[in-house]
């Protein structure tokens, strides 16, 4: 198999841009129910966690409840502009690894078939 | 948790808040209700949100076996415990011997209120769609 390290460590940060997005949704979702808390992860501290040369099947990114949100009489506690904000965000960082990673494809294609010609 | 799993978490809060937007509707338009099929005048309706876990579908596609995110459901509707305003119309057909016929307690502004945050709820969650779909479109451009 191909073993580049790049596209391994693109991967993983695409797996928790998913799961970020996740989160994010569910909080959006759950806008107007009783007592929920918005969720998140700590997402610089989960790659790191990932970076550890970690088989991708093992990597489980822990959510916890967002500190600091002010909560409404309801008790919930979701921030609509926090996640608006970091659900664009997430997009960004998701697209800017699918162009990387695409980028990367683009050239192991060229080295395989560059090769072909001689 | 995977990106179509992501479409379920909003598809099911489009679903909760236009049941709201539903109820919501009913009780605008009822407000002057004074008959019903269960006897005595319209009771106002409300809807209570819960958080649910979204069924795992398509975990042996792309899920890694993580807990999936909550989507959200209408859990039950009530009826509001407010009890009904009288007004005095002794010829009304629905007036008791005093004469006062009882009126559904609906506030219109309370129902115009709830009826836009149900439509800003669920274009927040339609954008959600949108940029879900944004990002599945993304990844399925690497197979290009």
């Amino acid at each position: 198999m191909i073993n580049d390290p790049a596209i391994e460590s693109l991967t993983r940060f695409l797996d928790l841009s998913v799961f970020r997005s996740g989160l994010i949704l569910a909080n959006m979702a759950n806008v107007d129910t009783p007592n929920y808390k918005a969720r998140d992860i700590n997402f610089l501290a989960e790659l790191e966690k990932a970076g550890g040369g970690m088989e991708l099947a093992s990597l489980s990114p822990v959510a916890h409840a967002v500190p600091g949100l002010i909560e409404r009489p309801d008790g919930n506690n979701v921030n609509l502009e926090r996640e608006s904000l970091l659900l664009a965000d997430t997009q960004m960082r998701f697209n800017t690894c699918v162009e990387l990673l695409r980028d990367r494809f683009k050239m192991l294609s060229s080295a395989i078939h560059e090769g072909s010609g001689s | 948790m995977n990106l179509f799993g992501m479409l379920e978490v909003s598809g099911s809060a489009l679903t909760a808040e236009r049941q709201r937007a539903e109820v919501v509707t009913a009780n605008m338009a009822n407000a002057e209700t004074t008959h019903t099929p269960e006897g005595g005048p319209y009771r106002r309706q409300l809807v209570v949100f819960r958080a649910q876990r979204m069924p795992q579908f398509g975990m042996f596609l792309a899920g890694l076996g993580r807990p999936a995110s909550s989507g959200v459901r209408v859990e039950q509707v009530v009826a509001d415990t407010r009890p009904p305003i009288e007004r005095y119309q002794p010829g009304h057909p629905d007036a008791d011997s005093r004469g006062y016929v009882a009126y559904p307690a609906i506030d219109p502004v309370e129902e115009t209120a709830d009826l836009l945050g149900a439509v800003r709820a669920y274009e927040l969650n339609a954008s959600a769609v949108q940029a879900t779909k944004t990002m599945i479109q993304a990844s399925l451009d690497l197979l290009k």
